[in-house]
């Protein structure tokens, strides 16, 4: 290791048990290979790495081994650098797969386009000496917001008139987010409600992670919509209803009240929770199986919500 | 509008195949009858793809398979009793936006096309939502033509 990036190394390496001077890496090609306390070395600056990223989901942690936990040690600032790695692969949606890619390049387009705005991660594509297309990501500074609903320890109905219109128009204006990526041709491609955080300081939303995407469809923003009403059945029945959890027979719940593509989750959530206004539920209900017309736009899904988010602030 | 010119929307699928015979069917023996293939073209995803190079010749691949595609369609009509200078193919390239069925709806209102022509997948309702259906677009929003949509 040269002396000038093992200065930096003294300087900044942290705390933790690291193991000191590993190897220098510019090209990041063969991303297994790089560990912790390796030195990235991408356009001018020195990332040290301290790990893998890994996605923990159903109990389970999958390691993600090009995706690193760095020290930009220019600055000591935590980074995440996502390194390039292509690859195609089915997607399961219900009883539909999927192809989907993997985008080093699309998601580097879309820091671009979101450079400042707050509604979205932060970063910078960086090429390395490889060429390959290094997504340099900042921390965002808040946390996953179903994780923040699941510990509102309030009954729903409480829930439901003190809180959620607070939710919901901060979800709208993260939907309406989506809709300026739309807007500029770009999908965001992986909507689930384990994307999108909440600021600590602002409480305001910001979606993360835009490097899935699909081939062209007829419906271009139909995977993003779809991801849409999943998180909004999330966030209005404060947490997922499946069918074992609640009493079908008493609640008159049949396979037209649950979710199209998921048919053991209720989506007809009036019928759980009676207080819950009509037309809002009537969004809802576009996402079930029984639904013939489905929202093919960003607006056109806001254009239904807006007049229930009135109603809510009225009630 | 005139029903005689026909314009018929293929994308080198066997649904746009089964189009093209129904069609060359019921067109056999009609009197002053045009027919206008039409392919709308859209590059494939760039993203999807290592490099510029692999991109490329996914291209042409998809080219040489419309290519053949056309000449094949064209031959079923005039098999079927067409006039050859009857018969014109022509090929308009689309991106994201508008969709597929606005290009094809763009061209049949320019070229005065009365009737339509257009195979269908047969998706399900979870497919139409998240992928979109061109035959489905096509009968809703369609003006001043006969659609006759092909299962």
């Amino acid at each position: 290791m040269p002396e000038s990036v093992r200065a930096l190394v003294e300087r900044f390496k942290p705390a933790v048990s690291v193991r000191p001077y590993g190897a220098v890496f510019t090209n990041t090609s063969e991303f297994m290979n790089i560990g912790y306390g390796d030195v990235i070395d991408l356009g001018g600056k020195h990332y040290l790495v301290l790990g893998d990223e890994s996605e923990r989901r159903f109990g389970m942690e999958d390691p993600k081994f090009w995706v690193k936990r760095c020290i930009e040690m220019e600055c000591g600032q935590y980074r995440i650098l996502k390194l390039e790695f292509q690859e195609s692969f089915d997607q399961h949606i219900g009883p539909l797969t999927i192809t989907c890619h993997r985008s080093a390049a699309k998601e580097a387009r879309i820091l671009r386009l979101v450079a400042g705005d707050p509604r979205f991660m932060q970063g910078q594509g960086v090429k390395d000496s490889g060429g390959n297309m290094v997504r340099v990501l900042e921390r965002v500074a808040g946390r996953r917001l179903d994780l923040n609903i699941e510990d509102i320890h309030t009954s729903h109905r409480e829930y439901f008139f003190d809180v959620y219109p607070g939710i919901l128009e901060r979800y709208m204006a993260a939907c309406q987010a989506i809709h300026h990526l739309h807007q500029h041709g770009e999908t965001h491609g992986d909507i689930r409600r384990d994307h999108l955080y909440v600021d600590h300081k602002t409480g305001d939303y910001c979606w993360i992670d835009f490097d899935y995407g699909y081939d062209s469809v007829e419906n271009p923003f139909g995977l993003d919509l779809f991801g849409l009403g999943n998180i909004l059945s999330f966030i209005s029945g404060k947490g997922v209803h499946a069918i074992q959890d609640v009493d079908t027979a008493a609640l008159s719940i049949t396979e037209d009240d649950c979710a199209l593509f998921f048919r053991h989750r209720v989506v007809n959530l009036k019928k759980i929770f009676p207080y819950i206004p009509e037309d809002l539920n009537r969004v809802f209900m576009h996402y079930s199986a029984a639904s013939e017309v489905f929202y093919e736009t960003v607006p056109e899904l806001l254009a239904d919500l807006e007049p229930c988010l009135d109603h809510l602030r009225r009630a | 509008m005139d029903f005689k010119n026909i314009l018929i929307s293929v994308d080198a699928s066997d649904n746009a195949l089964r189009a093209v015979d129904y069609a060359a069917t019921i067109l056999a023996g009609a009197q002053g009858v045009r027919v206008t293939l039409l392919f709308i073209e859209r590059a494939p995803n760039r993203d999807k793809f290592e490099n510029e190079d692999a991109w490329l010749n996914q291209c042409r691949l998809d080219h040489d398979r419309v290519f053949d595609f056309l000449t094949k369609a064209r031959s079923v009509l005039v098999a079927a009793g067409l006039p050859a200078e009857a018969v014109s193919e022509r090929t308009v390239l689309c991106s994201a936006e508008p969709s597929i069925a606005q290009t094809i709806l763009d061209v049949q209102q320019e070229g005065g096309y009365g009737t339509l022509v257009v195979g269908r997948r047969g998706l399900t309702k979870g497919e139409e939502f998240l992928f979109g259906s061109v035959s489905s677009k096509l009968v809703h929003n369609a003006k001043n033509c006969a659609v006759w949509v092909v299962q």
